[in-house]
């Protein structure tokens, strides 16, 4: 059975992320990442999404994917940085841990 | 001599139109076949606007919205859930090529020199303003102007609104903003962190005004001449396509 999580982060003099996560077996299902953030392309969001699709969800395969994302995909982002996307995206993986 | 724009003057339309207009003028310019352009609107019927990344249900109360008769659109560029209030509005949007030497390549540059000016219109209506990273215009603390950037086609395009006047309880009634919204309180908050150019002048100051001194702010800021224009066909084309898009379910439900 799958388990779902939500979280939110709000950014110290940035924007608003929240992460919803899907869970199964360890490893995740489905994560969608929303707020009031920028990110330039737009459409790089569903690059990051897609790529956590199917990873283990602990916390190193989690800011691996993340971290190489903004490395080589190299979207200009405002109100946030690539850590907060990890943690925000970790925070609902233990959510749904929990549940 | 300073470059011409073309100016598409103040335009009453829906919030599907007006975002169609955005994207049409933002793909024309790209293949060069639109010129760069400075738009002033309205949005009848009142709308909500929510950021590319924002999820619709966090944040919009589409109830409210239907008994209001508020429509709801998801924009192309990121940012946050905005109340547009045909009586407290005027939203503006620039569209260049990218590369254009007036717009810096460096994204939260391009914010500081476009709302630049706002700011100068602000001045020219009496009202000292600044900019306030990333994306906020405010006055005496308070956020009078709200922007939003996305690239794509090839060029430049942000929007912005300028508060004129300030409903709090209807803009809390259609977002979710506060578990105890449209309490007395959280209204009053609201005021304080938000101010409209009507509330800092102390006068009735007309959307004329405000759209005179928006395209004053624009020619003296970037160094441009305005020439009253409207779309040519190829962008009419793209707008009834565009249109069409935003008016569905599946894009207001993308996220």
């Amino acid at each position: 059975m799958s388990q779902m999580g939500k979280a939110e982060l709000k950014v110290p003099g940035g924007k608003l992320l929240r992460a919803l996560s899907t869970v199964k077996e360890g490893r995740i299902e489905e994560v969608r990442i929303t707020g009031d953030f920028f990110m330039h392309p737009e459409e790089a969001i569903n690059k990051l999404e897609r790529r956590l699709k199917g990873v283990p969800s602990d916390e190193e395969s989690i800011r691996r994917i993340v971290e190489v994302f903004f490395k080589s995909v190299a979207p200009t982002v405002l109100g946030a940085a690539s850590n907060d996307f990890a943690e925000v995206i970790l925070r609902s993986i233990s959510e749904a841990a929990s549940q | 001599m300073s470059m011409e724009w073309r100016l598409l003057d103040l335009m009453v339309a829906d919030c599907y139109t007006q975002m169609a207009i955005d994207e049409a003028i933002a793909y024309a310019r790209g293949r060069k076949e639109a010129p760069p352009t400075i738009r002033l609107y309205r949005w009848k019927p009142s709308a909500v606007s929510i950021g590319y990344f924002q999820s619709l249900e966090d944040e919009v109360d589409l109830e409210a919205c239907k008994r209001l008769s508020v429509d709801v659109i998801r924009r192309i560029s990121g940012g946050g859930a905005v109340f547009h209030d045909y009586n407290g509005e005027i939203t503006y949007s620039l569209i260049a090529e990218e590369g254009n030497r007036l717009i810096p390549a460096d994204i939260s540059e391009s914010y500081r020199v476009i709302c630049g000016s706002i700011i100068e219109a602000m001045r020219l209506l009496g009202l000292e303003s600044e900019f306030k990273p990333i994306n906020d215009i405010i006055s005496g603390g308070r956020k009078v102007s709200g922007n939003a950037q996305t690239r794509r086609y090839g060029s430049v395009l942000q929007h912005g609104t300028i508060l004129v006047d300030f409903d709090a309880r209807t803009m809390f009634t259609v977002l979710k903003v506060s578990k105890e919204k449209i309490s007395d309180k959280a209204i009053k908050q609201a005021e304080d962190r938000v101010t409209t150019i009507r509330r800092e002048l102390g006068r009735p100051v007309s959307f004329e005004e405000v759209r005179d001194a928006l395209i004053s702010g624009f020619e003296k800021t970037l160094g441009i001449r305005l020439v009253l224009g409207q779309l040519n066909k190829a962008e009419g084309d793209l707008v009834t396509k565009f249109r069409e898009r935003y008016a569905s379910q599946e894009w207001l439900r993308l996220r």
